[in-house]
């Protein structure tokens, strides 16, 4: 992360922008007995309140890690049903990083956000619709997979 | 010298910069070898 990703210049004008960084080592005590860390490196998305809302494990690149952040931050505000912030997220998401592995899932969430949102299942099917297309052996598309008959 | 990472080292300070910033948390647990 140090010698590729953390230097990109894309990835310091995301984190600067949208969040705070917070580096502790693997062992220090109490968070990582309070996060349960097992492995580095592990990138977790924090809200303002300490709560954690999505974490991943092991080196990403640059064009991973802006839109895995993106998908922690979305999450964040979907956990907290604010979904309209959500969708902003997931959006800026999808046009900017459509071919990351963070995209099956995010289109999966704003087909979920935007159920909450309405109460209409459409976005739901539109969500498999899409998924199935773009991401066919995606393991989003198969958890999507029911919302077809809806 | 490109730009970079300035990382906060304190829980408590992460989230006071979290709170007053509206922002959200990106935390690192690396090894320092």
């Amino acid at each position: 992360m140090d010698a590729v990703t953390y230097p990109n210049d894309s990835v310091v004008e995301f984190i600067q922008k949208h969040m705070i960084p917070l580096r502790v080592a693997f062992d220090a005590k109490p968070l990582s007995i309070d996060f349960n860390v097992k492995w580095t490196p592990t990138l977790i998305t924090l809200d303002a309140d300490g709560k954690e809302h999505q974490r991943t494990v092991g080196f990403l690149p640059p064009e991973e890690l802006i839109p895995s952040l993106m998908l922690g931050i979305a999450k964040s505000y979907f956990n907290r049903e604010r979904f309209i912030e959500a969708l902003s997220t997931l959006d800026k998401l999808l046009t900017d990083y459509p071919k990351s592995d963070s995209a099956p899932e995010a289109i999966y969430l704003r087909g979920v956000c935007r159920y909450k949102n309405t109460h209409d299942a459409k976005p739901l099917k539109e969500a498999y619709e899409q998924l199935q297309t773009k991401y066919p052996s995606s393991e989003w598309t198969k958890r999507a997979y029911p919302y077809r008959l809806l | 010298m490109g730009k970079m990472i300035i990382w906060e080292t304190k829980m408590d300070v992460a989230l006071a910069r979290a709170k007053a910033e509206n922002k959200h948390i990106l935390l690192d647990f690396f090894n320092p070898g």
